[in-house]
């Protein structure tokens, strides 16, 4: 950027040239795992508490310049790329706040306390944490959540997420073997008119077949349960550690030519997750 | 989908019409897995006739034919791909461990040819 100042050009000349970059070169994926804000009118959604919960911790508290905090925290599975922000979760550790875990998991609680026991971490899990075991459907005021159960080993919960005709659906780690039109009816059927629906693609096709039964998926089939389901846009999420950011974006390219080679006319927009990625509905 | 088989001494090739997708995957699958159980192990796809091919699809070209060499020392090869279909394999990569042939010929002699024998067989 310096070098750039110095050589004479102008901030929109120097954010020109950025934005023509490919994105792996401008846009960085990162590294953090799963955790998703999501903001309801005055309401706060958290989906999963992987190490991005960390950040969104810090972020919350310079947002509420000291006033309480409460959210609602919809886990979907307790592996620990999903929970590992819950022990470094500033806001927990501060009175006056509040997080009501949502899980299908009856022992979530009991589950959380032992990870965060001295021999694992010096501070136990606070109070401020507060746990619901929740069923197939339920309501957070006015927003219906819809739960369904994903293939992952150990299980894995997928949400729907339902306020003013706006339909959020957030399904990681899950994969689908079966791919008949049958067999991916009450996924295709969850799925359906989504405005946004957050994928796992975590694998190249060739690396989810020979990673078979390790629960994840791949773009392929994300793009196709996206059209049987009528999704407007589609995130692909939980992606591959080993994989670079380079080879990220290839694969979102890759996608995107996929679908240019359906015979029908499809709207589905399709999307990369990357760390700070925000969209409103 | 329209499928039908043509065998010959050692190869079978299986001739489809339509598109390869979720809707006409599971008959697909019944097919050659109907073939497979007949000690046919030596599989062409002639895939001339399909304009598409879906994940559901590239699913079932991959598994069997990996089925095919581990369990039978066999294989499922395919033929005369139209570009689109073409691509899909490029796209995924599965066109690096799938034998993909211009014509019905070259993929019936590969069954009989050393210098074709497990051409792919990596990954699988």
């Amino acid at each position: 950027m310096r070098l750039s100042i110095d050589a004479g050009l102008k901030q929109n000349e120097i954010e020109n040239f950025i934005q023509q970059l490919p994105p792996n070169v401008y846009k960085i994926v990162g590294g953090d795992t799963a955790c998703i804000e999501v903001r309801i009118d005055n309401k706060l959604l958290i989906l999963d508490a992987g190490t991005g919960f960390r950040r969104l911790g810090l972020d919350l508290l310079q947002k509420v310049n000291g006033k309480p905090i409460s959210a609602h925290i919809l886990l979907s599975h307790l592996h620990i790329d999903h929970i590992n922000g819950i022990p470094f979760f500033v806001p927990g550790m501060l009175p006056g706040n509040k997080f009501l875990i949502y899980s299908t998991l009856e022992n979530v609680k009991a589950l959380l306390q032992q990870r965060q026991l001295k021999e694992y971490f010096p501070i136990p899990l606070p109070p401020a944490f507060e746990f619901i075991h929740c069923s197939s459907q339920f309501y957070i005021d006015d927003i219906l959540i819809e739960t369904i159960a994903l293939n992952h080993p150990g299980g894995c919960t997928g949400f729907r997420i339902t306020y003013q005709n706006k339909i959020l659906v957030y399904a990681s780690d899950s994969e689908y073997k079966n791919l008949s039109v049958e067999a991916l009816q009450p996924y295709t059927d969850f799925f359906k008119g989504a405005d946004v629906l957050i994928f796992d693609a975590q694998y190249t096709m060739l690396d989810n077949i020979n990673k078979e039964d390790w629960g994840h998926s791949n773009i392929f089939c994300g793009i196709d349960m996206a059209l049987e389901a009528d999704v407007k846009q589609l995130v692909f999420t939980h992606h591959e550690p080993t994989y670079a950011d380079e080879m990220l974006w290839k694969i979102l390219l890759q996608a995107r030519e996929y679908l240019n080679l359906q015979e029908d006319e499809t709207n589905v927009q399709l999307l990369l997750a990357y760390e700070g990625l925000e969209i409103s509905l | 989908m329209e499928i039908s088989e043509e065998r010959l001494e050692k190869v079978s090739r299986v001739k489809m019409k339509g598109r390869f997708d979720a809707h006409t995957t599971g008959e697909v699958e019944k097919f050659l897995r109907e073939i497979i159980k007949d000690g046919r192990h030596c599989i062409i796809l002639n895939m001339h006739e399909v304009p598409f091919i879906a994940s559901a699809g590239l699913r079932i070209v991959l598994v069997l034919a990996r089925e095919l060499r581990k369990e039978h020392k066999g294989d499922l090869r395919l033929a005369l791909l139209q570009p689109n279909v073409h691509r899909v394999f490029e796209i995924s990569g599965l066109n690096n461990v799938i034998s993909i042939f211009r014509d019905l010929g070259t993929a019936t002699l590969s069954f009989s040819t050393d210098i074709y024998k497990n051409p792919k067989p990596e990954s699988l």
